[in-house]
């Protein structure tokens, strides 16, 4: 019963705060709903009984992310940014889009009903750690994804990093 | 109401009462302010302010070791007209200093601040944990609102509309991302040894092999550099660096909004100086005594703790009675007045070594609880609980106090890095060592057979 205010309260604030990204002028102001939502999210990850995801969407998305998201907010087009339409020709196709998705997916939860149960762990550290590097030979094999993820990341690291000096050859004051 | 059955009032008292420690931060603020003033009086060969006094009458002017120009500047900015400059988006320029204040009450709830209580009450026994919340992802929790807290530098330095202020935020948001990876990963080595993310987890780990200062020292060097740049104090202070940007993202505040800022910074030094003691120093955990032994003998450690007291005040006194020396030499105008105050001193040490030496003596020889064993438990009784928990948490003060004075230590010694050199220092050192150290770690666990 607890659990279920809690979740209440915390979807509430996630959903309102989702509209708000959608709906704020300034980008600035979209980034923090989203951090907001995205508290709340982490919030509801604790009550479905996995702290860890929870607590990794507060540190990844909420501290570092949205924080180089902000970052790039400030110092890109800072003038223009005030001035941006709520709507132009692209919501043509994000809107649809967006109550469509918002459609199945709603579809989706209505049909299954999902028991809500606080009490049980799904996502413990140690279970999904467990999950994660089962190295057998019948395991899920997930750590070989989770390796090829770690190459792909830093391959894509090497090539932003290579773009960037190319770049900086010519002007070496400007350490953005 | 099962929840309120499940657990017999003094269970719930204790698990309530554990709040207050949402408020150690903000009582450290009140040690820290003036602790970093005079301190830096003391490594500058001066005084440091301590003007201010009271008059108390009939007796004379008290000035409380300096502590009265505290509370005058905490009036001061208390009283303050609020403002906001013109052309400021208002909302985020409001919304922005209580952002780190408000991380701050809510930081402390997954240190532990004692070990787990585990005492006998109504024929079962009971255990408590020490922290407020004993998460099994204590410390990623920590570090989530650690990095949170840079919002209000950033917001703060964007919703002035001043170039300085947006300066000072863009440094902070740069500085915070990467100290914070070097930071994560540094600590990581101690995580790998002690298996767990649960900050109690890590302090029983300690407690039963050797400090993680000892294990881990080069991740200790890099942990404290990454924390005392991630706190954002000299010399990583770039973002409000006095002579480059007038004072970086607060400079458009003024009254209780500064003072807010200038709170959080404190209260972030106390949280972190308290997670540098319990990851690298054993936290709560007494040196060279473990907690069995201290609760089969608590009247002997009650006696040691009252004993240690004691001296703390004979020292004070011994401090005090020098000054006097002192200044009954010296040819000071006002040296009748401060004798006056020192005299009332002496008394209250007096009074407090007294105290402590009674109820030393008291507790060595009339308090000696039996120690029971319930559902194959070994229990002590409430009483013996509390105790070891109150010296469990002085303990921990005492380390935490001791990082604190590093932090004012290093602030007051150093000189201020350029921007690049910390960005550099950050990125091309201290993360590669810490890199490095992890793996040598895990290589190490891993042939000694650890987990």
């Amino acid at each position: 019963m607890l659990a279920l205010i809690y979740f209440i309260i915390l979807g509430v604030i996630a959903v309102g705060s989702a509209l708000c990204v959608l709906l704020s002028k300034h980008p600035l102001y979209g980034a923090l709903s989203l951090v907001v939502s995205m508290l709340s999210l982490a919030g509801i990850y604790g009550l479905l009984g996995s702290p860890f995801i929870g607590v990794v969407q507060i540190m990844v998305y909420a501290g570092a992310i949205i924080m180089l998201l902000t970052f790039v907010i400030m110092v890109l087009n800072a003038g223009r940014d005030s001035k941006t339409p709520r709507f132009d020709k692209v919501s043509l196709f994000v809107i649809p889009a967006a109550i469509v998705l918002a459609g199945l997916v709603g579809f989706v939860m209505v049909r299954s009903g999902i028991a809500f149960d606080a009490t049980t762990l799904r996502g413990s550290v140690k279970l999904t750690s467990e999950t994660l590097f089962n190295t057998a030979q019948e395991g899920p094999g997930y750590f070989v994804l989770f390796e090829v993820i770690g190459l792909l990341l830093l391959s894509s690291m090497g090539a932003a990093v290579l773009m960037a000096k190319k770049r900086l050859g010519t002007d070496n004051e400007e350490e953005k | 109401m099962d929840i309120i059955e499940s657990k017999s009032w003094v269970e719930w008292l204790i698990t309530i009462a554990k709040f207050a420690f949402c408020f150690v931060p903000v009582l450290y603020i009140l040690l820290l302010i003036p602790m970093e003033r005079r301190g830096a009086g003391f490594m500058q060969d001066r005084q440091g302010p301590n003007r201010s006094y009271i008059k108390i009458p009939y007796f004379g002017k008290i000035r409380l070791l300096g502590y009265v120009q505290n509370m005058c500047d905490g009036a001061k900015l208390f009283f303050k007209e609020m403002f906001a400059p013109k052309g400021v988006s208002k909302f985020l320029y409001y919304v922005a200093p209580a952002i780190p204040f408000a991380i701050i009450f809510i930081s402390p709830c997954v240190i532990p601040w004692f070990g787990p209580m585990v005492f006998e009450w109504g024929g079962k026994a009971v255990t408590i944990s020490g922290a407020i919340l004993d998460s099994e992802v204590g410390i990623l929790l920590l570090f989530g609102f650690s990095s949170l807290s840079a919002y209000g530098a950033v917001l703060a330095g964007w919703a002035s509309k001043s170039k300085y202020s947006y300066l000072g935020s863009l440094r902070t948001t740069a500085m915070t991302v990467s100290y914070e990876v070097c930071q994560g990963i540094s600590m990581m080595g101690l995580l790998v040894l002690a298996g767990s993310f649960s900050l109690t987890d890590i302090v029983s780990w300690q407690e039963q092999h050797v400090w993680g200062i000892v294990a881990q020292p080069v991740a200790f060097f890099c942990f404290l550099i990454a924390t005392i740049a991630e706190t954002g104090r000299a010399p990583f202070d770039v973002a409000e660096g006095d002579p480059e940007l007038v004072a970086g993202f607060h400079t458009e505040y003024g009254a209780m909004h500064f003072g807010m800022f200038y709170m959080g910074e404190y209260a972030h030094i106390c949280i972190a100086s308290f997670l540098v003691a319990t990851l690298f120093l054993g936290g709560y955990s007494v040196p060279f005594v473990t907690t069995e032994t201290m609760q089969a003998h608590m009247g002997g450690s009650l006696a040691i703790l009252c004993g240690v007291l004691a001296f703390l005040f004979l020292a004070f006194l011994h401090m005090m009675h020098r000054y006097s020396k002192k200044l009954l030499a010296s040819k000071q105008s006002n040296k009748m007045v401060i004798l006056q105050e020192y005299k009332l001193y002496k008394i209250v040490g007096w009074l407090a070594v007294a105290v402590f030496v009674a109820a030393g003596v008291c507790s060595w020889m009339f308090y000696n609880p039996v120690q029971t064993v319930v559902d194959g438990v070994l229990t002590n009784t409430l009483g013996a609980a509390l105790g070891t928990a109150l010296i469990h948490l002085l303990v921990l003060v005492v380390k935490s106090v001791f990082f604190c004075w590093v932090w004012i230590w290093v602030r007051w010694t150093l000189p201020r890095f350029r921007y690049d050199h910390i960005m550099n220092l950050g990125w091309k050192i201290i993360l590669n060592i810490a890199l490095v150290n992890l793996v040598v770690t895990a290589v190490v666990a891993k042939l000694l057979g650890g987990n």
